[in-house]
């Protein structure tokens, strides 16, 4: 069973990253966000007792928070404003602005995916293993890395041509 | 190059924001102690229900007993679906991959819309019901004004939990088509 030692640890290691992936899935609404990493993390603590092992335990928290972030039936609003905050710190305004406008051309990109494709480039973006990845969503390796692949050259053009 | 561009974009996000985790597991454990006050109460009304139509009404039996029995037990029945229903989805939702879980919601939210339009409108007829044959009781033992107060916020309570249900239809639908569409 997990403890709240190994919980603890568990937060540190994937909190950061389950909430860029949900950043994803709200299109960049830091609140709904921070509400579906929250809501996942209950989940996983509330429930720690039916973790059997079967699958890793990254591979059951990133298919807890995908699924939370799935089933919400609010509406993510489009077009909202990116918050500077959620940008990490540099030197000129020039580049914040800058970083702002490709971060929202991203979110509206993601966000034009289907939702499974969404989930695959959001968590292939955190580095997560591609085992990881289909054990996650319930894809085969071998369609999974053809898929990423198409995702990622359809992602690159939107975000070049600003479609 | 191409990979670095989407990585060099997605990683200027920061990690700020993030709460303590000892403050989830604080709000984790008020949950869970919510959920077992709420099962503990509808128990304890279900226990008193069910020991005041065995011991009290088979020697009172009147309407006014039946009215009360229709109100609470139609309420309790849809109460009893509703945990039963958010259960079974948690569970599902802890244990699925996404493309299973996704396939599971569009089943749940089909067997939703059958409930919202075939289990609901009895259960609402059952306590709309219920309530009718109270108020021939409720005329006799009350003041004109109280009558009327209970006739107001009797109705007024059922308009606002017909309102409930039609908005939830509407969210649920909306979702079921976006489920069904992507």
């Amino acid at each position: 069973m997990i403890k709240e030692e190994d919980f603890t640890a568990l937060y540190h290691t994937h909190a950061p990253k389950i909430r860029r992936l949900c950043m994803g899935y709200a299109s960049g609404n830091q609140d709904l966000a921070n509400e579906w990493l929250q809501e996942t993390f209950i989940k996983v603590w509330n429930h720690r007792k039916s973790f059997k092992g079967r699958a890793s335990v990254d591979t059951w928290i990133y298919r807890i928070a995908v699924n939370t972030c799935l089933s919400d039936l609010r509406k993510a609003k489009k077009n909202i404003p990116i918050n500077e905050a959620i940008l990490k710190d540099n030197e000129s305004d020039d580049e914040i602005q800058k970083q702002e406008s490709r971060l929202k051309k991203m979110y509206n990109c993601i966000d034009q995916l289907t939702e499974q494709n969404k989930t695959l480039i959001l968590l292939e973006l955190e580095d997560v293993p591609q085992t990881t990845i289909a054990e996650t969503v319930g894809l085969a390796h071998g369609t999974l890395r053809t898929r990423l692949s198409r995702i990622r050259k359809s992602l690159l053009k939107c975000i070049t041509n600003g479609e | 190059m191409e990979n670095d561009i989407l990585n060099t974009i997605w990683s200027s996000q920061n990690d700020k924001a993030i709460i303590d985790p000892k403050t989830v597991i604080g709000k984790a454990k008020k949950q869970r102690r919510r959920q077992y006050w709420s099962v503990l109460i509808m128990s304890l009304t279900v226990i008193i229900l069910i020991g005041y139509t065995i011991f009290v009404s088979p020697k009172h039996w009147n309407n006014f007993t039946l009215g009360l029995l229709l109100m609470i037990s139609s309420l309790v029945f849809r109460i009893v679906l509703e945990l039963t229903t958010i259960h079974l989805k948690e569970s599902k939702l802890i244990s699925l991959d996404s493309k299973s879980y996704k396939n599971y919601l569009k089943k749940h939210y089909e067997l939703r819309l059958w409930v919202h339009y075939v289990i609901t409108p009895i259960c609402l007829a059952t306590y709309i019901y219920g309530f009718y044959l109270l108020l021939p009781y409720f005329k006799r033992e009350f003041s004109e004004g109280f009558y009327l107060y209970c006739l107001i916020s009797g109705f007024g309570s059922i308009t606002v939990i017909i309102g409930i249900i039609i908005y939830s239809i509407r969210k649920e639908l909306r979702f079921l088509d976006k489920l069904k569409h992507h």
